[in-house]
């Protein structure tokens, strides 16, 4: 079997699977799993907006939680104040996420290396300070409590967030389309200047690629990705709070994406699962699982730069002379 | 007025600790071209060993000399088995160090505990300062400081070692054809780094609250010292550490500290974006 059928084949299996796995984990007796799936899913494009910047771009971004945030917020505050429906709510949220990724995508991409993410950080930070203090509107670190509006209403039947199974597949459909459109956008030529300019800005300028304007539309597009993880989060948990803004947050969706392998498609909800499932699964047996996180973080960066999914699409493939793993000096110069 | 007064000295006494750690930070980064994330926690260790071994001595400047000693060999260790592995990837070294964030956060929950503490500072009593009467033991530790930093820069300029580190700071290739250990020296700077933080910690530890998140308040007010006096500039470090801080101090007499900090983060960003190699750049470079 080629590698390209086996990765459509990993991918049907995957795909499947979630679709049955409301069904096969009720059938097992363990409804609570189907809420985590869930939880994963929306995480995971959290990871996936930092796995784009990084993985595509080259822009470690350190902030991606203000996008989240913006998410939560455009759904909890369209919900309470104007009283949207599910969807509405929903656009408007990831709407309020790129427009907010728009502003600071125009000044944060005009740095790079680490300056871009310094600046991300503050950014980030500029916005869950203010979050914090303006506890009026957004209810700072008690948040916002909501109740969501039916999903679908035909007549006097409607189909609401209550049940976990329906909850579940509107966030596998939500998600899904995200991760639909994320595949069409790295295949597609702008894709490909993604890339570019990730390996050499100066040659990918060169060649007639607008560098800034690159770096700025996948910056917008990373804060779709993670305005709509936000967005469903609160719809997910009828609750926006403050306290999902702050730097920790953003760096856990690097750490997912990165652990899962920074520059593939499934990379974020691989890393995402792996490292969710571990908390799930440990937390409750050892309260210090947090030191077992730091040093799989570390081991990864150290051992399987490009993560598990790296891992997974180097079986089989001739070890490229030129390769990733190629041993580099310690200690580089900076670039200049 | 004369709260504002004592606002600003608190101001300044919190810039010149502050930027004892924020000088760790820029060394760090700009000898190994490091962003270390953890370096707000090597000052909450700082923070809760000199609490411990306080408590266990009886003597708290004997912890203050131990303190360093225990961060320089953290650091040798992290350095060796953290930051060298990861370090040929830069932007990678911010997520291992955020791991090391995580473990030590965690490994100072897990045996400290979670609960807060407090610290008695070792010198009692206040001296009446223009009508406001101050705690003595702040004063000290700004002194202390200062001593640090003094001394600090006195190695970095008058001996062997240092000139090693200006040298490879300078230009890696060259200081190895020199015949420099550049990785050994990176591996000095690290820890020395590392100490630096730690003995913040120690010093700061009876004036701030002693628990294993003490270090996340810390981290982004060192970034933006470091950023601000631009990266790497070690004088520019300590003087945007202590101009911010004392800017804080009085931001804070006319609104409260939240709005203190969004204001230095709106300075930093406009640093960034107009001079990104900090306020200072024209003097060095």
């Amino acid at each position: 079997m080629s590698k390209a059928m086996m990765d459509r084949a990993a991918l049907v299996v995957l795909f499947a699977g979630l679709i049955a796995a409301p069904l096969v984990l009720t059938a097992f007796g363990a409804p609570f799993w189907i809420n985590i799936i869930a939880e994963i899913m929306i995480w995971s494009l959290l990871a996936a907006s930092a796995n784009l910047l990084f993985g595509y771009v080259g822009l470690l971004s350190f902030g991606q939680a203000l996008y989240f945030g913006f998410g939560m917020y455009g759904v909890a505050l369209s919900i309470t104040h104007w009283g949207a429906g599910f969807w509405t709510a929903l656009v408007i949220g990831i709407l309020a996420a790129v427009a907010m990724a728009a502003v600071a995508g125009a000044l944060a991409v005009r740095l790079t290396w680490h300056y871009f993410a310094i600046i991300t950080v503050v950014f980030s930070l500029i916005f869950y300070f203010l979050a914090m203090s303006s506890k009026s509107i957004t209810g700072g670190d008690d948040g916002l409590s909501f109740s969501a509006p039916p999903v679908l209403s035909f007549g006097k039947t409607s189909l609401t967030l209550a049940d976990p199974v329906t909850q579940y597949y509107v966030i596998f459909f939500v998600a899904a389309l995200c991760y639909l459109i994320k595949a069409l956008i790295v295949r597609s030529p702008l894709g490909l200047a993604f890339e570019a300019v990730r390996e050499n800005d100066r040659r990918a300028s060169l060649i007639g690629i607008n560098v800034y304007f690159t770096r700025w539309i996948a910056f917008v597009i990373a804060g779709a990705l993670a305005g709509a993880g936000g967005a469903l989060f609160a719809l997910f948990g009828r609750y926006a709070s403050a306290s999902y803004m702050v730097y920790h947050v953003s760096g856990e969706a690097v750490v997912w994406a990165i652990v899962g392998g920074a520059g593939t498609l499934l990379g974020p909800l691989v890393g995402a699962a792996v490292l969710i499932l571990f908390r799930e699964l440990i937390s409750g047996l050892w309260e210090n699982y947090l030191l077992a996180v730091g040093a799989i973080v570390i081991l990864v960066v150290i051992f399987a730069p490009q993560g598990l999914m790296g891992a997974w699409h180097r079986i089989g493939r001739k070890p490229d002379a030129q390769g990733d793993d190629a041993p580099a000096e310690a200690y580089a110069e900076p670039p200049r | 007025m004369d709260l504002v007064f004592a606002l600003a000295i608190n101001g300044l006494v919190w810039g010149l600790i502050i930027a004892l750690i924020a000088l760790g930070l820029s060394i760090i980064f700009g000898l190994l071209d490091v962003i270390n994330v953890a370096h707000g926690d090597f000052f909450m260790v700082g923070t809760v060993v000199g609490l411990i071994v306080a408590e266990r001595t009886g003597s708290f400047w004997l912890a203050l000399a131990i303190v360093p000693l225990i961060g320089f060999l953290l650091g040798l260790v992290v350095e060796r088995f953290v930051i060298r592995p990861s370090a040929r990837l830069a932007s990678l070294t911010i997520v291992t160090t955020f791991g090391l964030s995580m473990i030590l956060q965690e490994g100072v929950r897990a045996t400290f505990g979670a609960q807060p503490r407090r610290m008695a500072a070792p010198v009692q009593g206040t001296v009446p300062l223009f009508g406001v009467d101050y705690e003595i033991y702040r004063l000290v530790a700004a002194l202390f400081s200062v001593a640090c930093l003094l001394l600090f820069f006195v190695f970095l300029n008058r001996t062997k070692l240092g000139t090693w580190i200006r040298a490879v700071r300078h230009d890696h290739e060259t200081a190895t054809a020199l015949g420099i250990p550049v990785v050994r020296v990176c591996a000095f700077t690290f820890a020395l780094g590392t100490a630096l933080a730690l003995v913040g910690g120690a010093i700061a530890a009876p004036i701030t609250t002693v628990e294993f998140r003490t270090g996340v308040d810390i981290l982004p007010f060192c970034f933006m010292a470091v950023v601000i006096g631009g990266l790497g500039n070690l004088q520019g470090t300590i003087a945007a550490a202590v101009l911010l801080s004392v800017m804080e101090g009085l931001v804070t007499s006319v609104a409260d500290p939240t709005m203190a900090r969004v204001a230095s983060l709106a300075v930093m960003c406009a640093v960034l974006l107009v001079r990104p190699h900090g306020l200072f750049a024209g003097a060095t470079r």
